[in-house]
């Protein structure tokens, strides 16, 4: 009992136990349900002053919406945010841990955490699981030396880059930073133009929807603009679908007998 | 090898995981899209939205799913884009041919019957269509019949097909059918402004959930007049 | 050996480091791919992983990231430890032990470049298996199929550093152009006693080649 115990108490961070079983039972032929994976698209860029993230608000589970309004755009440090497409658990996961750690070091070094700390954490946490955690992420922020965007993928590689994208509606966001973007730009030209890369995903790739989530990072401040554009607010009804009261069909519950009535009400004619 | 294994079609052949193994050549795409139709006393509306879909991309915003076959019959269809149209080219050339040959516009039985037989006709290489075709019968009643891809034929009051039928079947099977409601009447049918409400709010909800349809919606309303289309705007994410 | 696993980022690339009198050029293109989808147009493929070594990196991004940043981490750990910078040899050596000991798991073609003291400029190669050779010049990744001959052909032990640059230049560009996996922009690095010199040439500014 105690060695049970122990052995459950001790299993820190993932369990392996069934994978050996459920390769097995894959071998044979059993279909293994698989994690959620959201359609998605998020996109980051540079601008004069700081960092612009972006994402729709569509998740998907299938062909079916399963969410009109999540959050992809995820909180990792004061001056860091970071948006996550892939398997949703993933990035949820992996984007809490990172943020902990982030914030011990931060106690640990009296320091504001710098980016490249936070994509080196989540580069080496991805790539040491091989791509098995399937988290596609654009990480922005703001540091002791300057503005940074990375992108970081499911096997653990990472790119630089003064724009990017991500997710299912990634090529239709891209071609509008392919076509509109330059160096430098100011802040209002910067959201909008994420503003306009979201909603060529929203409205071109399937997987995406609904509304815009922008987040402008800049030294020392963080704008989180939740719902920033809604373009696909739902259109009123042609009538109501209320049921008349008594509509619902339902069983009167038999009181149970007492057992003096019992007695004295039993049947004794057969 | 025994006979039947024989003479299975190639791609049956090979194991599950080749079969879908990337560069293989598949005959049939699912293009989305969902098609309804309500029948009435002396009256049907069909809908169908008109987004044209491939896996996340969209071919086409408005591309048409419903067909005006001929002067009082519409053939609303669902699935495989390319077979829906060519399975209309045929039964439109056909119902032309009974036209000329006797006279007199083919009825909506017969045109049903034959949409029944023409599937039937590719039963080992199917048309890839869930059809649902509408018109008015020989007594005037809105008459509404819904199809298998081969050829399975039901004449029945309602019916949604296509990627968002699970979410629109069970909402008509209420709305219309009054399902599992006390007091109701199951057997009551809805006047022409009710149905075509309610074939409205089945495709503005479908197209906030599913996201295959969407864009724009057609509906066709047949009745002893002729038949009136109209086309409204869905949402477009 | 490894394969690139369903969705993973891969440098589909163009790689070379050739040694001159007085040092070291390495190149590289800039590309950087997801199946068909280029996902950097303007990747450096150039890694430094000490003041005066370079690696050019290949295969799995995933891959030679992490590798090149534990050897980073380790030259600047034999660098506090021995008080003098480590050779380009010392620095091969590592990569082709983790290379050779992970090579069932690794997709990694990697070549180094660099100067020291000891040998000058100097070019090792460590292709798939994790097997390591030192060679006068290097080249590497998918496009390099490509320019086998060209290289063979011009090369010449005694170049001058602006011949030795002209060289990587065409030998790249003339990759780029026919491997479908490589191309953007060509990017340089000269390594000397006095340094390093990074440059690149843009898609636009090409060598002048047929393009037919």
């Amino acid at each position: 009992m105690q060695l049970q115990t122990e052995q459950l108490q001790s299993a820190a961070g993932f369990k392996f136990d069934n994978v050996k079983r459920n390769q097995l039972l894959a071998d044979k032929g059993l279909k293994l349900s698989t994690a959620k994976k959201t359609g998605t698209t998020i996109v980051g860029l540079v601008f004069k002053d700081g960092v612009v993230l972006g994402a729709d608000t569509r998740a998907t589970s299938g062909p079916i919406v399963a969410d009109k309004n999540c959050e992809k755009i995820h909180y990792l440090a004061p001056n860091m945010y970071c948006c996550g497409a892939g398997t949703a658990a993933d990035t949820e996961f992996t984007t809490n841990m990172v943020s902990s750690q982030i914030a011990l070091h931060s106690l640990d070094t009296g320091r504001e955490a710098r980016v490249v700390t936070a994509m080196t954490m989540l580069k080496q946490h991805l790539f040491r699981h091989q791509g098995y955690i399937g988290a596609s992420l654009i990480l922005g922020g703001y540091d002791v030396t300057g503005p940074h965007l990375f992108s970081i993928h499911p096997h653990g590689s990472t790119d630089k880059l003064p724009y990017l994208t991500d997710g299912s509606g990634s090529l239709a966001a891209m071609s509008m930073f392919e076509s509109r973007w330059r160096p430098s730009m100011s802040r209002e030209e910067a959201i909008e133009l994420v503003k306009d890369a979201i909603e060529a995903g929203i409205f071109n790739d399937m997987g995406s929807g609904s509304n815009v989530d922008v987040c402008v990072i800049t030294q020392g401040n963080v704008e989180y603009l939740r719902g920033y554009s809604r373009p696909n607010q739902r259109v009123e009804k042609e009538q109501s679908y209320t049921f008349a009261r008594g509509t619902t069909e339902y069983y009167v519950p038999r009181a149970a007998p007492q057992p003096a009535e019992v007695a004295s009400a039993m049947d004794t004619s057969a | 090898m025994n006979f039947a294994e024989m003479h299975q079609p190639e791609f049956a052949q090979a194991p599950a995981t080749e079969r879908h193994s990337h560069g293989r050549w598949e005959p049939y795409v699912d293009n989305g899209g969902t098609s309804l139709a309500i029948a009435g006393s002396d009256y049907v509306v069909v809908a169908s939205d008109a987004r044209q879909s491939n896996g996340y991309i969209i071919n086409s915003r408005y591309s048409p799913k419903a067909f005006q076959l001929t002067n009082n019959v519409i053939l609303a269809t669902s699935g495989y884009a390319a077979d829906a149209k060519r399975l209309v080219e045929v039964l439109e050339q056909n119902s032309q041919m009974y036209f000329h040959k006797h006279e007199k516009p083919m009825s909506t039985t017969a045109t049903a019957q034959m949409l029944s037989n023409t599937l039937y006709g590719r039963r080992f290489f199917p048309y890839y269509v869930f059809p649902i075709l509408a018109g008015l019968d020989t007594e005037g009643r809105g008459a509404v019949f819904a199809y298998d891809p081969v050829g399975n034929m039901e004449r029945v009051v309602y019916r949604a097909f296509g990627s968002a039928a699970a979410l629109v079947q069970p909402f008509l099977d209420s709305a219309v059918g009054f399902k599992n409601q006390r007091n109701a009447d199951a057997t009551r049918l809805l006047d022409r402004e009710q149905a075509l409400k309610i074939a409205i709010d089945a495709f503005t909800g479908a197209a906030e959930r599913d996201i295959h349809t969407g864009d724009w919606l057609d509906i066709y309303i047949v009745d002893g007049n002729g038949v009136q289309h109209q086309k409204r705007e869905l949402k477009h994410d | 050996m490894a394969t690139l696993k369903p969705g993973e980022i891969s440098m589909g690339t163009t790689i070379m480091a050739v040694e001159f009198n007085g040092g070291v050029v390495v190149g590289a293109d800039s590309r950087t791919t997801s199946g068909p989808y280029i996902v950097n147009r303007v990747t450096d493929k150039l890694t430094k992983v000490h003041d005066n070594i370079y690696c050019c990196r290949s295969g799995s991004a995933a891959d030679t990231q992490a590798i090149a940043d534990i050897v980073k981490y380790y030259l600047d750990l034999y660098c506090s430890q021995h008080g003098e910078a480590p050779t380009v040899k010392i620095a091969a050596t590592l990569f082709q032990e983790i290379c050779y000991q992970n090579r069932s798991q690794l997709l990694a073609g990697i070549i180094i470049g660099g100067w020291d003291k000891q040998e000058g400029g100097s070019v090792y190669n460590i292709p798939l298996g994790g097997s390591l050779h030192r060679e006068p010049f290097s080249i590497g990744g998918s496009g390099s199929g490509y320019i086998y001959g060209y290289c063979d052909k011009v090369f010449r032990p005694d170049m001058s550093k602006e011949e030795c640059i002209e060289f990587v230049k065409n030998s790249v560009s003339l990759a780029m152009t026919r491997d479908g996996s490589s191309g953007g922009v060509v990017r340089l690095a000269v390594i000397t006693k006095d340094g390093v010199e990074r440059s690149f040439i843009s898609g636009d500014q090409l060598p002048e080649q047929y393009l037919g």
